[in-house]
Order: C-alpha cells, then sequence, then structure tokens
C-alpha cells in the first residue's frame, strides 16, 4: 500500500520510530518486520557518542523519561559496519541522523544518498538529550539545516521536530520551505522526576525525553495543527501509540504513517501486532483504503452506520 | 586480569526466547520486605538459565515492564524472589493469586557462559540479588565452594530455608564482611546486590581472577536494542541486558 503522501509503497502505515528499536538487529530476531512499514534507525551522528551515565531510564505514570544521549558509534563506522545490516531487514530503510552544524549533516546526507536500499533519510532537529540548542525550536536554524541537507540529496526528507518546543507549525513551515518532503511529529517531551526520599532528580542527566501514553494527545495535536497547515506534507506521526485505537487516532489527526517507540520498548512484538490489527480493522470497517482514515478528523470523520 | 576485547564477550543469543501473554500467579509466600512468587503457564519455562532474566507486566498494561531474576525455572514455572518495595509491591506483592501477567524472555547472558568455567565460586548476594546466586547454586553445586545472602533484617529468613543469612541489624555484619571471613586464594567471586555492595567488594577483590559482579538498571527494551541500560567498560560500552548482567571486576573501572 501507499499511504496517503508516502513517496513509497510500503506493508503498513505502522513504522518503527527512531530510538528504541536501535539499528533493528535484535528485533529482527524476534520479530517479522516485514509486516511493517519501515524502521526508522537510531539516530546517528557524525562523531561516536558514548551517551549519558546511568540511571537513563526513569518511570512515569502513562510513560518513561529516557536519558539515552544519542549514544551511537558515529556515523563513518556506522556506515561501515552496521548500515548493511539494517540494509538487509526485510522493510523498508529510513535512516535517522543528526548533527549540531549544517555542514555536518549535509556529509552525512550525502555520504548516505549514494548508498542504495535507503528509502528515506530523517533529521532529528529534536533530541531533548544533549546539550545543543533544540534545532528545530528555532525556524531560522530548522531551515538552514534543511536547506543543507536538501542539496545533499534526493531521496525523500523528514525533518523531525519537538512537539513542546518553539512553534511546531512555524518550524514545519521552515523545513517544508526549504525542500523537505515531510514531518515527524513529535519526539519525547522534556521532563523531569526527582527521588522524593532523597530531594534529587532521579536521572543522571537530570531531564530527560518523557515518552508513552502521557505524550499521546500531545503529539495528536501537533500532527492535526501541522495537517491542516500542511495538507500535501508527509507527516510520520509518533508519541504514545501504544494499541490500535491509538494508532486510528493518529492517522485520523493527519499522519500518513504511524510510529512507535516506547510501545515496542515495552512489547517488542508490538508494531508487528499492531500492524496485522490495522489491517485487520480496515477491513472489518470495509475501508477501501487506508487513505479514507487518514486525515479523517479534518472531513468531519467516518460515515457512521 | 586481562580486559577481555569486544571479540571474546559473549552476548545474549537467540535462543530459546519465550513470549508469554497471560502467565498466573499461582503462589506467592511473602517474609518481612521480600516474597517468592511463582508464576504458572510458561510454555519452555525450563529454558531459563541462571543469570537470566524475564520483562513481567500484568496483562492489559501499557506500561514498561520490569526485570526479574529467575529463582527456579521448572515444568511450566517460573519462581521469582522479589524485594517488596514500591512498584514491585504493587506488581506481584499486593495482587491476588491469578493475576495474570505479560512475560517475556529469558534474556541476558546466563552465569555459566560469562565464567570461567574451571574455578570454584563463592557467590555473594545482597537482598532480592539472591535469586539469581541460590538458582546457580541448584544447578551447579559443583561450582559453588560457599554461598553468602546479606540482608537488613531477619525477614526474608523463612523464605530462604537452608541458608544461614548475615542479617545486619542483628550483628552490624555485612554479606562482604562474612566475605572476608570465607574467601581465600584461589577462589572466584560471583556478586549480586545493591551497588555499595558490590562497590565494597570489587574494590577489595577486584584484581583478583575470577571476581564477577552482577549489574542492575532500569531496564527498557530488554533486548539490547534502545541502550537504557549501556555502561562504560575499557573496551566500550555494554548493555546490561543484552551483554550483561554478569561482568568481570576488570571491565567495571568505576565500580571500585
Amino acid at each position: 500500500m501507499t499511504p496517503g503522501r508516502c513517496p513509497f509503497s510500503v506493508a503498513s502505515p505502522i513504522v518503527l520510530a527512531s530510538g528504541p528499536a536501535g539499528f533493528g538487529t535484535e528485533l529482527a530476531e524476534r520479530t517479522d518486520l516485514s509486516a511493517i512499514g519501515a524502521l526508522t534507525t537510531k539516530t546517528v551522528t557524525p562523531q561516536p557518542r558514548e551517551g549519558n551515565p546511568q540511571p537513563r531510564l526513569v518511570d512515569c505514570p502513562c510513560g518513561m523519561i529516557n536519558s539515552i544521549g544519542l549514544e551511537n558509534p558515529g556515523f563513518d563506522v556506522f556506515v561501515e559496519r552496521c548500515l548493511p545490516d539494517v540494509l538487509s531487514l526485510p522493510t523498508r530503510h529510513i535512516i535517522s541522523v543528526a548533527a549540531e552544524r549544517p555542514e555536518e549533516l549535509a556529509r552525512m546526507v550525502g555520504a548516505l544518498s549514494a548508498i542504495e536500499g535507503i528509502d528515506a533519510i530523517e533529521i532529528n532537529l529534536s533530541c531533548p538529550n544533549v546539550d545543543a540548542v533544540v534545532i528545530g525550536s528555532d525556524r531560522a536554524l530548522v531551515g538552514r539545516f534543511t536547506e543543507a541537507a536538501r542539496g545533499a540529496t534526493e531521496r525523500p526528507l523528514l525533518i523531525k521536530l519537538p512537539g513542546d518546543a518553539g512553534h511546531v507549525v512555524a518550524s514545519a513551515e521552515a523545513a517544508l520551505d526549504a525542500g523537505a518532503d515531510g514531518l515527524t511529529l513529535i519526539n519525547s517531551i522534556r521532563g523531569l522526576r526527582i527521588d522524593h526520599r532523597v530531594g534529587r532528580p532521579m536521572l543522571h542527566r537530570e531531564t530527560g525525553g518523557l515518552s508513552g501514553p502521557a505524550i499521546l494527545p500531545i503529539a495528536l495535536a501537533r500532527v492535526f495543527e501541522a495537517r491542516k497547515a500542511f495538507p500535501d506534507a508527509l507527516i510520520v506521526g509518533t508519541g504514545g501509540v501504544t494499541d490500535l485505537e491509538s494508532a486510528i487516532e493518529m492517522m485520523a489527526a493527519g499522519a500518513d504513517l504511524v510510529g512507535v517507540g516506547y510501545g515496542m520498548m515495552a512489547n517488542p512484538q508490538l508494531p508487528t501486532q499492531l500492524a496485522r490489527r490495522l489491517e485487520a480493522w480496515l477491513a472489518e470497517r470495509r475501508l477501501d483504503s487506508v487513505k479514507e482514515v487518514i486525515g479523517v478528523a479534518h472531513r468531519g470523520g467516518f460515515d457512521v452506520p | 586480569m586481562k580486559t577481555r576485547t569486544k571479540k571474546t564477550l559473549p552476548t545474549a543469543r537467540n535462543g530459546p526466547v519465550f513470549s508469554v501473554p497471560n502467565a498466573v500467579l499461582v503462589d506467592r509466600s511473602s517474609g518481612e520486605g521480600y516474597a517468592r512468587v511463582t508464576l504458572a503457564g510458561i510454555h519452555g519455562a525450563p529454558a531459563a538459565r541462571p543469570g537470566q532474566f524475564l520483562m513481567i507486566r500484568r496483562l492489559g498494561s501499557a506500561a514498561l515492564p520490569r526485570a526479574f531474576s529467575v529463582l527456579r525455572a521448572e515444568s511450566d514455572r517460573v519462581e521469582l524472589f522479589i524485594k517488596l518495595d514500591g512498584l514491585l509491591r504493587e506488581l506481584l506483592g499486593a495482587v491476588p493469586l491469578g493475576t495474570r501477567f505479560e512475560l517475556r524472555g529469558p534474556y541476558g547472558v546466563p552465569y555459566e557462559d560469562r565464567i570461567d568455567p574451571n574455578g570454584r565460586y563463592v557467590l555473594v548476594g545482597g537482598g532480592s540479588g539472591a535469586a539469581p546466586l541460590l538458582f546457580l547454586h541448584e544447578r551447579r553445586p559443583d561450582l559453588v565452594e560457599d554461598v553468602v545472602l546479606g540482608f537488613r533484617h531477619e525477614g526474608a529468613q523463612w523464605l530462604l530455608r537452608g541458608y544461614e543469612l548475615v542479617v545486619e541489624s542483628a550483628d552490624g555484619r555485612r554479606a562482604h564482611d562474612r566475605l572476608a571471613d570465607v574467601w581465600r586464594q584461589g577462589l572466584g567471586i560471583i556478586a549480586c546486590g545493591p551497588e555499595p555492595m558490590l562497590r565494597a567488594i570489587t574494590s577489595r577483590y577486584g584484581d583478583q581472577p575470577r571476581v564477577y559482579v552482577s549489574l542492575e538498571a532500569r531496564l527498557g527494551c530488554g533486548i539490547g536494542s534502545c541502550l537504557g541500560c549501556s555502561i562504560p567498560t575499557p573496551a566500550g560500552t555494554r548493555r546490561i541486558c543484552k551483554d550483561g548482567p554478569l561482568f568481570a571486576a576488570s571491565e567495571l573501572p568505576w565500580l571500585r
């Protein structure tokens, strides 16, 4: 199928969001990746990053906060040692990259552009766990980084924006004006927990990124606003989807593809299960195409008999 | 001890892995602050080996599951030894028998695949860290010289009949004090418990050969992909869930 504005066909609108699935190899041992639409890799940066010290995860009501800190082997090692395995996985491949300077971003995107089998490149402008400014909250920076990436590739380009910093529609407009094909909305939301017994933050790095069902309504609002403003943009809706109902909500708000992150961390089988449940639901509702669901909340909803 | 390189490190393989949508809580004995709980309906349970863990959450929950070391695994049952603290009390300690759980695993490298098989070991457990060590003692008594189990209070004693616990509230002694009495040159150590205990052991015995500690962190996925449990080692970052949970003391210079 080719859901909405997705530039390539996919097995399902359910895709793995960047992060908890890593580079997909562990997951591939345990679940059928051919049933899901795409794997988005964990974000890769120009230089290797060790990530943040422990503790990196803390529980929250309806979710968790992580402060992984973009741990990754660095772009060159990734391309040489990890990317071949990623590209052998039986699904579409979206490679997520982040950089602190537009030139570094262009170098990575250009190098990826020369490699067969990469279906899209996602630019992470919104990691809440590194010291750098959240680029995605500044529309001028969004424009500059997107322009740099666009100049280096003709592959489909997604810009991943924060759900809580700056004006998302303004940032989205800057990304699309600079040539992005689509938006991934949203990253985790900056959050904090304090151990009440000792009065100190529970994560080593103090704040981290909140994900899980707690952020579903925020992600839905950002996707809904972006779809209203940009009817033609590809949108990957990500944030708190853990069951069929929330996946349908995300599509109804306007997402062409639905990213699963936290839900996969809690249950590695979930993305495959969701893809199958969604397929069965579409058949049961006698919906001819997934396109009838995408953005339906902007068109007065389903015809309920 | 020579630092192990990445190539020699075993990681958890895609061995027998079960994903059980509805395991049932069938038995629970609680002591002061601790409990032994048995979950049944787990096809393939005996595949779990000492040191491995399971990810468990309430059936139908969207919460992140919690990791539990296995105390015993046979037939279709898994037994756990848990601390009744906060979320764990809520999850397994305060629910009625018959409650259903989602369970997946076993994950992690079995202790036997990480340690020198020619050594004899003193097993040192603190609190619920006793679980994997008692499982190892049951399965591989030939590897075990002695078992030292430390607890703050004596409430867990009757849950662990057959073992003489070191009880801090009784005489101020802790597991690593007792370890000093029983350890002698040539014996290895396998320790699992709270970080201060592990720190005391690696500080004193970390330069000896065959000293291993089992680490704990809030795990995310349990399968090695989310990097929520990464720790630094001289040979690069390692994942507690997939490369561990057992590490040689020489791999953890920061734990001294």
